[in-house]
């Protein structure tokens, strides 16, 4: 029979694709694409309009939202849980911002950190830190005032060295 | 228990692919046909795409005779190595489960076949 056409295999596959809604879009099209082929593989032999089959087909699968929660779900224990370590970056900016070698340490303590931070971001829980990347962040930002402070101080001086 | 079983569930689908590629659908029945697992079928595709993402097992696409291509599943090298690993470690964590589980029945047997008032 034809699995496209069929009002109960179409309202399943509408459950597993609302529920799936957490997923990223291409896992969540692939997964309701590999229910659609299980239900086609299982149903190939049966009449078209033989909703006992289907029901029975559809039993066996479970219900959508608990398959969309097997996809949702933390990898099973037993796996090495991600380490969670401080990022590298974050404590060079802190490090650099604190040194402030003449102001230049304070601009990179700047780079470093914003650098940090987005890492620390992308990596989904997988890097600490990111308050130590704030933290160089605004050390970095008091550093360059600092420097420009000096620099008018200098600039400006009445006792300017002849 | 139902922890265990899902954390044993993977290496049983693995163990599946040990002696050659299958498709989605026959991997997915003899999972939920082998007795005591208690799988329900849908369950098992995000297990699968799940060990795709790991790159244990890669996928082909292939003509069958009847009906459209089917999506074959089969073991990477990575996935033979845990399967490998997997084996020897559960070998000896069912031992050491059948060991305690069957002494502890038996004296649990003996304390109620010792006659009763002593």
């Amino acid at each position: 029979m034809n699995v496209q056409a069929d009002p109960l295999v179409d309202d399943y596959l509408r459950r597993l694709n609302a529920a799936a809604s957490a997923l990223p879009a291409h896992q969540r099209e692939e997964l309701v694409c590999e229910i659609r082929d299980h239900l086609r593989e299982a149903l190939r032999q049966t009449p078209a309009g033989d909703k006992a089959a289907v029901r029975t087909a559809l039993e066996r699968l479970g219900p959508p939202e608990e398959i969309a929660a097997a996809a949702t779900d933390p990898p099973p224990p037993g796996q090495p849980a991600a380490v969670s370590e401080t990022n590298g970056l974050a404590i060079a900016s802190v490090l650099l911002a604190v040194l402030w070698f003449a102001g230049i340490g304070a601009v990179l303590a700047l780079v470093f950190g914003y650098r940090a931070r987005s890492q620390i971001k992308n990596s989904a829980g997988k890097q600490a830190g990111s308050g130590l990347a704030t933290a160089g962040i605004i050390l970095g930002w008091i550093g360059i005032t600092i420097l420009i402070a000096g620099v008018i101080l200098i600039a400006f001086h009445p006792n300017k060295p002849q | 228990m139902s922890q265990l079983r899902k954390g044993t569930l993977e290496y049983c689908v693995l163990a599946l692919l040990r002696d050659g590629q299958r498709y989605g659908f026959e991997l997915v029945r003899t999972l939920s046909e082998a007795d005591g697992l208690l799988v329900s079928e849908g369950t098992i595709y995000p297990l699968l795409s799940r060990l795709r993402r790991d790159q244990l097992v890669s996928t082909s696409w292939q003509e069958s005779d009847a009906g459209p291509p089917r999506r074959y599943y089969q073991l990477t090298d990575a996935g033979k190595r845990a399967l490998a690993d997997f084996s020897d470690e559960w070998a000896r964590f069912r031992d050491a489960v059948d060991a305690l589980v069957t002494t502890q029945g038996e004296q649990d047997d003996e304390r109620a076949s010792r006659p009763a008032g002593r």
